[in-house]
């Protein structure tokens, strides 16, 4: 929204204390007129550009003013304040409080905005102690008290005037981010909740304060959170504000009402909103429990980090990315699961055969290959000659992660006596590779697997293509590709948002319910697999192009991209139907995780 | 066989040297079974029993702890896999052993489903998973 620039001297001078809201100091530079004292949010009228005369009054503000409303323009953040506080306050307040509003209140003259919603607040929570104005961190103001017992135009006006100068200043004190954005944040109660220390007993009670307040007392004795952006000071937020108190199920239903909002600000480009709704959706995620509270805050920083435009590099090094998965594989029977399965279909593929070759794109740490290995040796006939070649992308230390993988790998093969035999090769991307670079030989059989590889490809266009002519150069018997089944690669941004929101909260969901036993090794796998989803999360919410590469796409976009490059669906047999259930029975009782099979 | 009447044998044996020869030789307390004997008949016992067996005492659990016994009780109840029983035994001792098969995967498992091959093949594709981790750990550097 932009203002007519005559207007700036003006208000600069009468705004007095207003120009306090910290915006002061660079906002100006952004040039939409940030002189008026203390932001407000959405005040996206078009009528700025038609007025260009303030109202009578000093200081008067004048979009409110055309509306009708006198407030001073030094009030404004306490106004938005009180309204937050007023809709709190009524969404509380129990079934025969809004008719008794009706019929018993004095209504004040609503135009002299501020006054009246004090006399309405006070109306519905006659809280003594209540100061909706209080700048002093814990100590009661006697003044204000005794005006809130009974409510009186000119006493609420005193006491404004009184504290006005000192709120301004705090705010002041608190928002000092130097954002470009002018736009500062009204500290609302959904933003900074305060655990009220002593509820007092209201005397003349015409309502009984619901009992979602008095209740939340107890269940909101979350402390305020910190949330990790710099430049906030949190010690002068738990100063300011007063209490509604809401319990933590509203909070939960506000914070996913935060997270799509923010959502669509980005999306529209509204970054001042998403700015300040990212700040909020920090502070919520804290008073939430358990996993909502991770997925929160891990999108709340994906978020913040798209806004800030404070991009994640991803890590050359590969290493921590794979122990990560490996925690992950640890902790969750997901991973597993695959492996059997794709195992499975892969023995099936080599019945019969006496040389097999595995071409493993995801070689990491190998942990698909023991069973198959095992389960080859076991082969009715004896096993096959095992050949496998691991694909890699190159490391950053000196060690060769491969080899060592490989190393590892044929020790257990001479142990359950397989003929084995391994090569390690090192790409930065699949699409490098080639059939011929493979060494594949003569009378061998090949599979091809792939765990969670195929997905990055799509960042690059052409590449997934390349990919799959040289899978199908390399003739394999079957084709094993292990991927998320979700749908996070959306043109649009707001739609991949909520899709990877409702995704990983399941999985988050499911986290809490992995982890099993508690020692410290399983706590620490616990822990690292949801950094391992929470670096997902930032890919997925804050990356764009050719960074962004957790592009999960759904099973039948996936079958028909295999479709159209000329592969062929092999439906599990019946022995692999039979193990995977097995499976899913060993995964239910290892983590109370139920499975279905989809389309066979 | 408790532990009790195990001790009152031995303190019986402890009293008085003759009498003690002559009482071990006309015993015949389960406990004192040779150890081929009691070796067949822990081939009828079942997995629970078996690892009772095995804190009885120092002879009960070497004999109890046997791979042989343990290999009996995972190939009971159904076919093996599919593979000779020497192929299924070279293969299961290398990466642990059957007590340890039972012990580690087939037992948990059990407690939810009915012996069958798949899960007996389950098992030990979680026995040789765990074989392949024990390596890692054993040859990690310091990392």
């Amino acid at each position: 929204m932009k203002r007519d620039h005559r207007l700036l001297p003006y208000q600069d001078t009468c705004g007095g204390g207003g120009g306090g809201s910290g915006s002061s100091s660079g906002g100006s530079s952004s040039g939409s007129g940030s002189g008026s004292g203390g932001g407000y949010s959405m005040a996206g009228n078009g009528k700025a550009k038609m007025w260009e005369e303030t109202e009578q009054g000093a200081g008067v503000d004048e979009f409110l003013a055309v509306l009708g409303y006198k407030v001073k323009s030094s009030d404004m953040a306490e106004v938005a304040q009180k309204i937050e506080q007023l809709a709190e306050a009524m969404g509380n307040v129990q079934e025969d409080g809004l008719s008794l509003l009706a019929s018993e209140t004095v209504h004040y003259n609503p135009s002299d905005l501020s006054s009246w919603l004090e006399s309405m607040i006070t109306e519905l929570n006659p809280l003594p102690g209540f100061d909706s104005s209080s700048t002093f961190p814990l100590q009661p103001q006697p003044i204000v008290e005794d005006a809130f017992l009974a409510p009186e135009e000119s006493s609420t006006v005193t006491s404004l005037e009184n504290h006005q100068q000192q709120n301004q200043y705090k705010q002041a004190q608190i928002f000092e981010d130097s954002s470009d954005y002018d736009l500062t944040a009204i500290p609302g109660n959904a933003v900074y909740p305060q655990i009220q220390s002593q509820p007092p007993a209201p005397p003349n009670k015409r309502l009984r304060p619901s009992s979602a307040s008095s209740s939340s007392t107890t269940k909101s004795s979350v402390p305020v959170g910190i949330w990790g952006l710099p430049n906030e000071s949190t010690r002068s937020i738990e100063s300011t504000r007063p209490v509604i108190l809401v319990d933590s199920q509203e909070n939960g239903i506000r914070l996913v009402h935060a997270l799509m909002a923010c959502a669509e600000a980005v999306q529209q480009d509204n970054l001042k909103v998403a700015e300040v709704l990212v700040k909020q959706i920090g502070f919520l995620a804290v008073s939430q429990a358990g996993a909502m509270r991770k997925v929160a805050t891990y999108f709340a920083e994906a978020l913040a980090r798209r806004i800030y435009r404070l991009y994640p590099q991803n890590p050359q090094d590969s290493t921590f990315s794979d122990l990560l998965q490996m925690h992950f594989y640890e902790t969750c029977p997901y991973l597993k699961f695959a492996h059997f399965t794709a195992n499975q279909a892969i023995l099936e593929a080599f019945a019969e055969k006496k040389h097999v070759h595995v071409i493993d794109f995801s070689m990491k740490q190998g942990m698909q290959w023991p069973a198959l290995m095992q389960a080859l040796a076991l082969r009715p006939g004896g096993p096959p000659t095992f050949r496998l070649t691991g694909i890699g992308p190159p490391s950053h230390d000196n060690t060769d992660h491969l080899q060592e993988v490989g190393w590892k790998l044929a020790q257990l093969a001479e142990t359950i006596h397989v003929k084995f035999e391994y090569r390690g090769f090192v790409a930065n991307s699949l699409a490098d590779l080639n059939a011929s670079m493979l060494d594949l030989r003569e009378g061998e059989a090949v599979a091809v697997n792939s765990v969670f590889e195929l997905h990055q490809l799509l960042a690059r266009p052409g590449a997934i293509e390349k990919v799959l002519s040289a899978v199908k150069d390399m003739k394999p018997e079957i084709l094993t590709v292990v991927e998320q089944e979700a749908n996070h690669n959306e043109p649009v941004f707001l739609d991949r948002f909520t899709e990877s929101l409702h995704y990983y909260s399941t999985l988050f969901d499911s986290l809490e319910g992995c982890g099993g036993s508690s020692s410290p090794v399983a706590n620490q796998d616990k822990i690292m697999s949801e950094v391992y989803l929470g670096k997902q999360i930032c890919n997925v919410v804050a990356c764009e192009g050719p960074d962004r590469v957790e592009r999960h796409e759904t099973l039948s976009q996936w079958r028909t991209r295999f479709g159209s490059a000329g592969f062929e669906p092999v439906h599990l047999g019946s022995n692999a139907f039979k193990q995977a259930s097995t499976t899913s029975l060993f995964v239910e009782y290892f983590s109370g995780v139920k499975l279905k099979i989809i389309n066979g | 066989m408790t532990k009790r009447a195990l001790d009152s044998g031995e303190m019986e044996v402890s009293a008085d040297e003759e009498v003690k020869r002559r009482k071990a030789e006309e015993c015949t307390a389960f406990v004192n079974l040779e150890e081929d004997m009691l070796f067949e008949v822990l081939k009828h016992a079942d997995a629970r029993t078996l690892a009772r067996a095995a804190c009885v005492n120092k002879l009960w659990r070497r004999t109890a702890e046997d791979e042989l016994l343990w290999e009996v009780i995972c190939t009971r109840h159904c076919a093996t896999v599919g593979c000779g029983s020497q192929q299924l035994r070279s293969v299961v001792l290398a990466l642990g052993g059957f007590r340890r098969l039972h012990a580690l995967c087939l037992w948990p498992l059990l407690k939810k489903a009915r012996w069958g091959k798949d899960e007996i093949s389950l098992s030990l594709s979680l026995l040789s998973i765990r074989y392949y981790e024990k390596m890692n750990f054993n040859s990690r550097g310091p990392r």
